[in-house]
């Protein structure tokens, strides 16, 4: 694959997605983990920490992947690394241009609609860079390929090791280096990172956390990679010793012509550093573009409330948009757009459904959240709620018709004795589809309208609830 | 400002003894705090902005901490000054929570494990306002008993605390009704959806922002007039911080009460703060007008700082990262400790702890450049390039 290595020069976006040379591509990709109760440790439910992610990486560029805390994003880049063996889906690596869109067409096929030279294709490209079904030989060049400096520099270099171990345990691994020419190599590495051969000898514990996040950079460095995953590099450091860390980083990228995917919740940072950008929320890409027109031009709500949120240096700050809430259950995650329940911009058709009706019982001020007795749900879209009084029962009928869920159902709900029926309009789980040229966003209302919603001025927002 | 202010420190020092030898954790740091005004106090790891605040409220352990020197002032309604450093630790507890009250980085350490929020938050009440729960119940707090009094401050135990219950029926009942209004006014004053509900909560059940919302209302329960803040929202995501940094802006408008940022994101200073004080390796550097001192910056360490922020208008790897790293506060030289980082540093840096002077309207510097080789004591030619003002 190293042939194929030539970086789109001109450096186009439009469909980059499938033009250009790619570290990695992601299909569909799913990790679910169960939860167990009981005494049985039955299976009751999973949470969808990565829930159909489809990402390429492209070479020699940074792509930033922001999110909250728990929207599994540390996930992804576990996957990639292929330190989590996906639920579902597909890792592809360093797959070039034609190769791409061999993957394309022929993940769409049946296995019974190939052709015997499809098959035959099919056989070797899987053999040759999918994660999981690859040969040992490729699977070791992989692991060689794809490192991973993590956020804790503390946590993640041994502390019974001195330095000489701990950025030589690659190389004694992968490599045939001993002795001398190994510890030649060390030094040569630690100085790569702006420490010197003096460092060799002592123990993480007399390194000041800059420094450590050094040695775990050399560590990375060690086999030549092509392809760093940093997982929030810089988030324990302090500013100043961040900006020398992300200096570094650049520094590095330009000599040894490294691509990056920088996971980090710091969106300074990330605006700094990464060319594109893929905003993630509960286990879903919300958004991908280009990090400067992600940020002048959000496409979606989540990725606006995220930009406005951060404090800045300069600019008057006008928060308008805000996320109300808390992050959802991601045992169940909400219908539709994911983001509905806490948008500041939701409609109707953003998915509005039977778990939104619970909630809004169970937040509302009076005696309603106390109430309910049952759920009987068909599915997310249908459910009678049974209630212990019928006066109760009628109070919410009506609330919820007045509340801001009342456009969305497809029969308005009626008191039947002591329990209500809600029926909402099915809407579809939110895509992320392209809008623009390279710009993808899976809000269901920018897709219709090509930009971001307006926001009303008077749209209930709830308190944090 | 010199007239109205409500806490002044001056010239304290904290001193910290090891095996190694005394760490000067604080040093000769001096600040006032204006009623009303929040005062943000800015400063990497280990600068010593926690052990500062931490001191107002005499919560550094001694030993090993050792308060080494300066007072800590604060003004009574009344006009009289308290110095917390001399006071009794009685005089200490009654300030604590009454008067000056804090907030912690990680409201998931703050808060108790094993207590529902509801018992949590009573037991400020119980400490500051027990006289307001027992009229609030309609009972004569000068004739309230031991075991009345003990009841509501959750000092008796299981059987004891039933066994009231049920042989004083109407009294327990009235108290508790008394308490859980108090606290779920304290919760919901922080604007936190179904009080009811969190009040039987465990910590471990609420979100992080959630937590934080109870230990603001914890905080603000007994109407302070001075807020300190600890790193209020470094452990929360920037959704959550933004309204995290909204009700304390929110409340503090609503009492008027003065709040201490202690922060290591000097971005938040712009939106949050009125005034400024920036540390390093336990002393002040720089304070000021957060506005003026952000648009010019006059301390090397601030400009420093400040050019270290990733901002996307700065080509990529072109940061303007402080080289070296903070210096060790075990036995520091008698010099400016951060010249072994300053571009501007010369021979007299290394010799002399420069004075945090006042060089323009309400700001004061401490960087050598600013001072005269008269005041300095250093040898003329030693000094570092003046200072443009």
């Amino acid at each position: 694959m190293r042939d194929g290595r030539t970086l789109d020069s001109n450096g186009f976006a439009l469909d980059a997605q499938t033009q250009s040379d790619a570290v990695v591509t992601l299909k569909d990709v799913q990790v679910h983990y169960p939860v167990k109760e009981g005494a049985l440790q039955r299976v009751t439910g999973h949470v969808r920490a990565v829930d159909g992610v489809d990402l390429t990486i492209q070479r020699g560029k940074t792509l930033g992947l922001v999110g909250e805390s728990g929207c599994g994003k540390t996930t992804l880049g576990r996957v990639i690394a292929g330190l989590v063996r996906p639920t579902s889906g597909q890792v592809w690596m360093g797959l070039s241009p034609e190769e791409q869109q061999a993957v394309e067409r022929l993940s769409s096929l049946s296995p019974a609609d190939m052709s015997a030279e499809d098959k035959a294709l099919w056989q070797s490209l899987m053999s040759q860079s999918l994660l999981g079904s690859m040969s040992a030989d490729n699977r070791d060049k992989y692991r060689r390929n794809c490192q991973v400096v993590f956020q804790d520099a503390f946590s993640s270099l041994n502390p019974r090791q001195l330095v000489r171990d701990i950025v030589g345990r690659p190389l004694r691994v992968h490599t045939s280096l001993r002795g001398e020419e190994l510890d030649l190599r060390v030094v040569e590495l630690l100085e790569k990172v702006g420490l010197s051969g003096d460092h060799l000898l002592r123990y993480p514990h007399q390194f000041s956390g800059g420094q450590r996040q050094r040695i775990s950079i050399a560590r990375a460095l060690a086999l030549n990679p092509e392809f760093v995953i940093l997982d929030e590099p810089t988030s324990a450091l302090d500013v100043s010793v961040q900006a020398q860390i992300l200096n570094l980083l650049v520094e590095l990228q330009r000599e040894l012509d490294l691509t990056y995917l920088f996971i980090t919740h710091d969106l300074g940072v990330v605006q700094h550093t990464a060319d594109d950008l893929a905003v993630m929320y509960l286990g879903e890409i919300v958004e991908y573009g280009p990090t400067d027109s992600v940020f002048d031009n959000p496409l979606h709500p989540y990725s606006r409330v995220l930009r406005d949120s951060n404090p800045t240096l300069e600019g008057e700050k006008v928060r308008k948009w805000e996320l109300s809430g808390t992050v959802p259950n991601p045992i169940d995650p909400p219908r539709g757009c994911r983001l509905h329940p806490r948008c500041p911009a939701a409609d109707k058709g953003c998915g509005w459904a039977v778990a939104d009706a619970v909630a809004l019982a169970e937040d509302s001020e009076s005696a309603i959240g106390d109430a309910i007795r049952g759920v009987r749900s068909q599915n997310g879209f249908a459910a009678e709620i049974e209630f212990t009084t019928s006066e109760l029962a009628n109070e919410f009928a009506k609330a919820a018709t007045e509340s801001r869920l009342g456009e969305s159902f497809k029969i308005t709900p009626q008191a039947n004795g002591t329990s209500v029926n809600f029926v909402f309009q099915t809407v579809d789980a939110a895509e992320l589809r392209q809008v623009e040229e390279g710009r993808w966003t899976s809000c269901i209302r920018t897709q219709d309208s090509g930009q971001l919603p307006v926001l009303q001025i008077n749209s209930k927002i709830k308190k944090e609830g | 400002m010199e007239q109205d202010w409500l806490l002044r420190v001056r010239n304290l020092s904290v001193r910290f003894n090891s095996r190694k030898g005394t760490v000067h954790a604080v040093d000769d740091v001096s600040f006032d705090i204006a009623a009303g005004e929040t005062l943000a106090l800015v400063g990497e790891t280990g600068c010593g902005k926690s052990v500062t605040a931490r001191s107002i409220l005499r919560l550094v352990p001694e030993p090993p901490g050792q308060y080494w020197s300066g007072q800590i002032e604060l003004k009574n309604s009344d006009g009289s000054v308290v110095d917390i450093l001399a006071a009794s630790m009685d005089k200490v507890l009654e300030i604590r929570g009454e008067r000056i009250s804090m907030i912690f980085q990680d409201p998931g350490k703050a808060l108790n494990p094993a207590l529902p929020i509801g018992r949590q938050l009573a037991e400020v009440f119980a400490q500051h306002r027990l006289e307001m729960i027992f009229s609030d119940a309609g009972l004569n707090f000068s004739t309230a008993t031991k075991l009345d009094k003990k009841f509501i401050m959750q000092r008796l135990n299981r059987v004891q605390s039933s066994a009231y219950a049920l042989l004083r029926k109407a009294r327990a009942s009235a108290l508790e009704k008394a308490m859980a209004n108090a606290v779920e006014q304290a919760l919901a004053d922080t604007g936190i959806p179904n009080p009811q509900k969190v009040m039987i909560s465990y910590p471990h059940q609420l979100s992080g922002g959630m937590k934080q919302r109870v230990m603001i209302a914890q905080a603000l329960a007994c109407d302070p007039d001075l807020l300190i803040a600890d790193e209020p929202t470094t452990a929360l995501d920037v959704t959550i911080q933004a309204r995290i940094l909204k009700l304390i802006r929110e409340m503090q408008q609503k009492r008027g009460m003065a709040v201490l940022y202690i922060t290591h994101d000097l971005s938040l200073v712009r939106e949050f703060a009125d005034r400024v004080a920036v540390m390093y390796a336990g002393r002040i550097v720089e304070t000021g007008e957060s506005l003026r001192v952000l648009e010019r910056p006059r301390h090397p360490y601030t400009e420093g700082l400040l050019g270290a922020i990733p901002h996307r208008r700065t080509p990529r790897g072109e940061l303007a990262a402080i080289p070296g790293s903070v210096p060790q506060l075990l036995n520091p030289p008698a010099q400016c400790h951060f010249a072994s980082r300053c571009k501007w540093a010369a021979e007299a840096c290394k010799q002399v702890i420069p004075t945090l002077l006042p060089i323009e309207n309400g700001r004061l510097v401490s960087c050598l450049r600013f001072e005269e080789a008269t005041q300095s004591g250093a040898h003329e030619d030693l000094m570092p390039a003046r200072a443009e003002l």
